[in-house]
């Protein structure tokens, strides 16, 4: 049976409320070309997405933010040849923002679940997490394998205490994801994945996130760091919005005193690099 | 007598060397198979002794003639007939099972061990073997003074003075006996006539929650003994509901048919005593069980019980976590997952009043009292930019810095050189000279304490880092800086 993207023939996304009030029909359409696609994804306390608080990110998100029922893949950017972890702390933000956007629209347990492998078997570091949520609500699960982290996981994603599940691994495995995904649809509750590094890509997670830090923006005359910037790429987007980049790409700055993120204009922070004018979309 | 003696007397006596150890092991596994019939099984802790001084005692098993088990059977022969009967049945059970496992035995029962464990010995017809209620006094009358479990020297002089039945000692003087003997003669006597309390020590803390299941036929399948297991859960929650307690710990026995026995436990984090949510637990552990050859006996136990206050739990001040955590099961995926990755290994964080950053982090169990949730908040507005990663031990780098107190121009990590476009700092974290050490001692007084200056940079990649100088530069000896540098985590 074909199944036809809704966004085929979506209008733009501004206007599209004022559409559907005006022609109930297309809602109705809509809804039903929803229900064909993703009907078995649960909806959560009713709610469909979590927008991430950035418009134009949102803009091209299915439901206008991250599924709750649903697997979402965070990725460091792959680290210049030679470099060990310089992405890790802007992957491990972005995922703790994404937590804290889950987080503060349902009430529970945040069940973070790790598997230490070798070089930074370290936990978070809840003092600077709690700009995103309250650690007190987090509870730290730690694998020696793999099967046991993704089993961790399954477990929570089926317990409805849970707010929203964080595996982190350097593992890829499909067969793991599949289980992952099918469980979060079931129940509604969020899963994501945080890799360390880029993994070979798989069809199953519905949005796959990659960060990777850049250059802040000092004060004029001074050396200082600004607020944290990371690029931030949507390589995967399932059921959401076409763009026009084929990898839509965004400069983001998280802003610590107002607690939100927001792009950053190419005008305003005035790239020198040839690569961040082509990234940012 | 010796062995060569022995020899010259039975040309063909057949001997084997002792294996005391074994023999332990063996009583130990008899020991652990009675616990079918009574949680109070205790090895005899005169069996060695009365070994050492020659006596020809035979008891439980046919080894060294030394060996002996007590078992309190109190409240539990009704569960092979009524009264007396009941309690006959158990013995000739107990006898006969044992014989199964060709392991001969003399077992006796009567109101006290002392008594028990003499007619045990010295009964000579079958039929004193059982001793029945309040009989005691009668049944040891005929016996020899040996089962009165007295030290040897007492026992030899018994005999000189021509006391040589128990019976004798019932019309002597208690005073003079004492005066003479001292207290034990009277005591092992008022133990075995039952005027005096001797109670056994179980090898095992004795449950006070427990059910049993025994089995026509051994069984043998998994589902079969999850479905045992099941029956046994519910009537176990049915006496915690009557004693208004939960179970912390659970423990399940498989009496298998040679004898053996597999146990597995499993634990709570809160008391507990719903069915469905213990039998999931068990369901994990089940698998590890090994039924052998069939199983014929299963026995649940709860050896650690605590009160149970209505709800799971009620933690006024932590608000909407608390009802999260009991309400929505969040407590009992814990167990789960503790169950099988160890309770190590499922925490939550606790923040602690330190300037180290190391120390500001500190784990709970999942049982533990849930933090305010402004604590987190509270300490991380005191404390500067902090990384969202904090390696466990700090990296040493190695760093450019022109000016003793700026911060670096490059530092290269993993033999990769980062050149440092943006910092901040420095902000000096100095040691917490009022806490002792970890070794116990006390940093010396009137001394700068040890310091370290911590500083944020970003690279030219735009890696954000958080580097730290161990100490100051103190004058250099051969002409090199001496204070280290150390990467200690990245920032988002």
């Amino acid at each position: 049976m074909p199944v036809i993207s809704p966004s085929a023939f979506a209008p733009p996304v501004a206007s599209r409320a004022a559409n559907d009030a005006a022609v109930p029909v297309a809602a109705d359409l809509r809804e039903r070309i929803r229900r064909l696609e993703r009907a078995h994804s649960a909806q959560r306390a009713g709610q469909a997405a979590v927008p991430l608080g950035v418009a134009p990110i949102d803009a091209l998100l299915p439901e206008g933010g991250l599924l709750t029922g649903a697997l979402h893949e965070i990725e460091a950017g792959p680290a210049p040849s030679g470099r060990v972890a310089s992405h890790d702390g802007a992957a491990l933000g972005f995922a703790a923002h994404l937590l804290g956007r889950f987080g503060a629209k349902f009430p529970g347990t945040l069940l973070w679940c790790r598997r230490p492998s070798g070089t930074f078997d370290a936990p978070p570091y809840a003092a600077a997490l709690s700009a995103w949520f309250d650690p007190a609500r987090l509870l730290m699960v730690t694998a020696r394998r793999d099967e046991d982290l993704f089993w961790a996981m399954e477990e929570g994603l089926r317990c409805p205490g849970i707010a929203a599940v964080l595996g982190e691994t350097r593992a890829a495995d499909p067969t793991a994801g599949r289980r992952l995904s099918l469980a979060a649809e079931k129940s509604g509750v969020p899963a994501l994945l945080l890799r360390p590094q880029p993994a070979p890509p798989q069809s199953v997670c519905t949005t796959r996130w990659r960060i990777a830090s850049a250059p802040s923006h000092s004060t004029p005359g001074l050396n200082d760091i600004g607020g944290a910037r990371w690029r931030l790429q949507l390589r995967r987007n399932r059921f959401g919005a076409p763009s026009a980049a084929e990898i839509p790409s965004w400069l983001v700055e998280w802003n610590d005193e107002t607690h939100c993120l927001a792009v950053v204009s190419q005008a305003f922070h005035g790239s020198t690099r040839e690569s961040d004018a082509r990234l940012v979309g | 007598m010796r062995l060569a003696d022995s020899r010259a007397l039975v040309p063909d006596l057949i001997t084997t060397a002792g294996e005391p150890q074994a023999d332990r092991r063996l009583i130990e596994t008899i020991a652990n198979w009675c616990d079918r019939y009574t949680p109070w099984v205790a090895v005899d802790p005169l069996g060695g002794a009365i070994a050492e001084e020659g006596t020809e005692a035979c008891s439980a098993g046919g080894f060294g003639g030394d060996a002996g088990l007590l078992l309190d059977v109190t409240g539990c022969a009704h569960l092979f007939g009524r009264d007396e009967a009941g309690e006959r049945a158990l013995l000739a059970d107990l006898v006969e099972r044992l014989a199964r496992h060709d392991l001969t035995c003399r077992a006796a029962m009567a109101d006290t061990a002392g008594a028990a464990w003499a007619l045990a010995r010295f009964a000579e017809r079958q039929a004193d073997l059982f001793c029945p209620s309040h009989g005691q006094r009668a049944a040891l009358a005929q016996l020899p003074v040996e089962g009165l479990r007295v030290d040897t020297p007492i026992l030899e002089t018994f005999l000189k003075l021509g006391l040589r039945r128990i019976g004798d000692l019932y019309p002597l003087p208690r005073a003079p006996l004492a005066r003479r003997f001292g207290d034990q003669p009277l005591t092992r006597l008022d133990q075995a006539l039952g005027t005096l309390a001797e109670p056994i020590e179980p090898r095992r803390a004795a449950p006070a929650f427990r059910t049993r299941l025994a089995f026509a036929e051994p069984i043998g399948r998994s589902e079969d003994i999850a479905a045992g297991t099941s029956r046994l859960l519910a009537a176990l929650c049915r006496q915690f509901e009557q004693a208004g307690v939960g179970a912390r710990k659970l423990e399940i026995a498989l009496y298998r048919v040679d004898g053996s026995v597999d146990r597995t436990s499993i634990g709570t984090s809160r008391p507990n005593r719903d069915n469905p949510k213990l039998m999931k637990l068990f369901e994990e552990k089940l698998g590890e069980l090994d039924p052998g050859f069939g199983v014929e006996l299963m026995i649940l136990a709860a050896p650690e019980v605590e009160a149970w206050n209505g709800t799971q739990d009620a933690l006024p001040e932590a608000g909407a976590l608390a009802a999260s955590l009991g309400e929505d099961g969040t407590v009992d995926l814990a167990d789960r997952l503790a169950l099988r990755l160890g309770a190590e290994n499922v925490v939550r964080l606790l923040p602690r009043d330190s300037h180290l950053p190391e120390h500001v982090q500190t784990t709970a169990n999942v049982s533990a009292k849930p933090v305010p949730s402004g604590a987190w908040a509270r300490v991380a507005d005191l404390k500067g930019a902090r990384p969202t990663r904090l390696l466990q031990r700090p990296e040493p780098v190695d760093v450019t810095a022109p000016v003793p107190d700026d911060p670096p121009r490059h530092f290269q990590w993993r033999q990769h050189t980062h050149r440092i476009v943006r910092a901040e700092g420095p902000e000096r974290l100095a040691d917490e000279w009022w806490r002792p050490r970890p070794d116990g001692s006390r940093p010396p007084a009137n001394t700068v304490p040890p310091f370290r200056d911590y500083y944020r940079v970003e690279d030219d990649d735009g890696g954000r880092f958080w580097l730290f100088r161990d100490g100051p530069y103190a004058a250099a000896a051969n002409g090199r800086p001496t204070a280290r540098w150390f990467l200690h985590g990245f920032c988002a």
